[in-house]
């Protein structure tokens, strides 16, 4: 406990360090619960979600950075490789292959990475999956297109 | 907003069963807290479960054992395995199990080496893995990774180091690090040390390393430390090994046991010497057994065990030896000086006299 404490704060400090650098990658830490993070990730440029700012939820596990941070959408988003409903996200890294040299900010990254390299062969949203698998590369750009605008962008007017 | 979504859905969707995903209602945002509908957390926590079923029977390092015990293990098997069993007890008296999750090969490595320096009280020795540890905390700077990510991993191992080191307020027994590395915390710190510092080894000489990392997996030097070094409870084969012992410097024998035999029949145990590249020929300081799949500790026969005590010892007073007779020479080639000086001196003030 004392140690995910120590070490989050580390990478707090860090956030602050990089705020300028990476201005795809917005974290905020909770104000109350060093455990909980949000962040608002740009839409990767050439992909369906551009121009879209995405929410995520970071739950930290006490043995962070031994065990993975939980991170989901909370910005519906049409993607492969996330839930739907949930949010949850497929990805490696936030599973079996996590190492406590990954940080809250790399994982950003490499969910940034991931909306612009989806993979299809292991969906957690079949429909998008199908689609890409089936090569109907319109029918999921559209798709992820409209859900970026419906959810991920300013409402106009 | 609603309606819009229904009119593209009915275009677009495939009709299989995860169709519901897509056309029931639009989901309002949830809560951060309500992880509970998370498939993949539940996945991930029955394992722990399962991990923590598992730890109740074996700590990760479990007490010392005759090497019978062994024996009695494989009582009903191969008879290759019974003869290999009596020949290594000619050399070796006891093991030491570890738990079988994954990190067997480092945990082996810590508390075999801790407890070498526990019983040897080998400063020498600690002052150089200090002076390695550092050279691996650099070594992961060159390479990109943030100090943060590492340094606590780094220290709690130094710590340790110390604590092994008698005559000291923090001094800790064998029952203590027997203890110590049963705990969660410190044990898995010290294996995530242990990673980061054989990582950083393999990535800094990745042209070395390429073509034994090719003949594990299909990838690249960078996909492997990611996928199967840096990740706790991914198994060690000889790269790991190879390189934790070079970037520490520490000697390591593995002993095999396996169902291997010569084609004439006979029957003899190989073992491995990894003898790190940057130090003197030395040998082993720590012997780990190897069963297809996972590692354990053997303990040398104490005659050997204390030969090999012996051979520290010896190699101090060697250096002493050296040492001493460095300084001699320091002295005598001090004394060559002066009178050389003097020599010339004369010789300058003799001219000026002439």
């Amino acid at each position: 406990m004392q140690a995910s404490r120590a070490r989050l704060f580390k990478e707090y400090k860090e956030v602050q360090r990089e705020k300028a650098v990476d201005s795809d990658i917005q974290l905020v830490c909770d104000d109350s619960n060093i455990f909980k993070w949000t962040a608002f990730i740009k839409g990767p440029s050439e992909t369906p979600y551009e121009g879209g700012v995405f929410q995520l939820a970071f739950a930290i596990p006490e043995q962070y950075p031994l065990l993975p941070p939980q991170v989901r959408f909370l910005t519906k988003i049409f993607h492969p490789n996330v839930h739907f409903k949930t949010g949850e996200i497929c990805l490696d890294i936030l599973k079996n292959a996590w190492s406590p040299a990954w940080t809250l900010q790399s994982v950003c990254r490499a969910i940034i990475a991931l909306m612009a390299h989806p993979e299809p062969d292991s969906p957690l949203n079949c429909d998008s999956g199908n689609l890409l698998r089936s090569g109907d590369v319109r029918g999921y750009r559209s798709m992820a297109r409209m859900y970026t605008r419906l959810a991920a962008m300013p409402k106009k007017g | 907003m609603k309606q819009g979504q229904e009119e593209v859905k009915g275009k677009s969707t495939p009709s299989d069963e995860a169709m519901d995903c897509v056309s029931s209602s639009y989901v309002p945002i949830l809560s951060a807290d309500d992880w509970a509908t998370i498939r993949d957390d539940d996945i991930m926590h029955q394992h722990s479960q399962i991990r923590n079923e598992e730890a109740e029977k074996m700590p990760f390092v479990s007490d010392k054992e005759p090497l019978s015990a062994l024996a009695a293990e494989y009582q009903l098997g191969s008879p290759i395995l019974q003869e290999k069993i009596k020949m290594l007890g000619e050399q070796y008296a006891a093991m030491r199990r570890t738990r079988g999750d994954g990190n067997c090969f480092f945990r082996c490595f810590m508390f075999a080496y801790l407890e070498h320096i526990l019983e040897s009280q080998d400063k020498a020795e600690v002052d150089r893995i200090i002076a390695s540890v550092e050279q691996c905390k650099k070594t992961l700077q060159s390479l990109g990774y943030a100090d943060f990510t590492f340094e606590d991993f780094f220290s709690l191992f130094l710590e340790q180091l110390e604590s092994v080191l008698q005559g000291k307020e923090d001094s800790i027994s064998h029952d203590e690090l027997v203890k110590r590395s049963r705990d969660q915390l410190i044990s898995d710190y010290v294996v995530m040390f242990f990673r980061f510092v054989t990582s950083g080894e393999i990535r800094k000489r990745a042209e070395f390393f390429e073509p034994f990392v090719l003949g594990l997996t299909n990838g690249t030097v960078d996909q492997f430390c990611k996928s199967s070094v840096e990740p706790m409870g991914e198994e060690s084969d000889h790269v790991h090994i190879t390189a934790l012992s070079d970037a520490l410097g520490v000697p390591i024998r593995v002993v095999y046991l396996d169902r291997s035999s010569c084609d004439n029949g006979g029957v003899s145990v190989n073992h491995h010497d990894f003898i790190p590249t940057t130090s003197n020929p030395a040998k082993p300081i720590l012997t780990l057994l190897y069963r297809p799949g996972h590692y354990d500790i053997l303990y040398p026969k104490l005659s050997a065990y204390q030969e090999h005590i012996n051979g520290i010892t010896d190699n101090k007073v060697y250096q002493q030896r050296t040492q001493g007779l460095g300084k001699f020479f320091c002295f005598t080639s001090c004394v060559m000086c002066f009178a050389m000086l003097m020599v010339s001196f004369s010789a300058v003030s003799k001219q000026y006299v002439i």
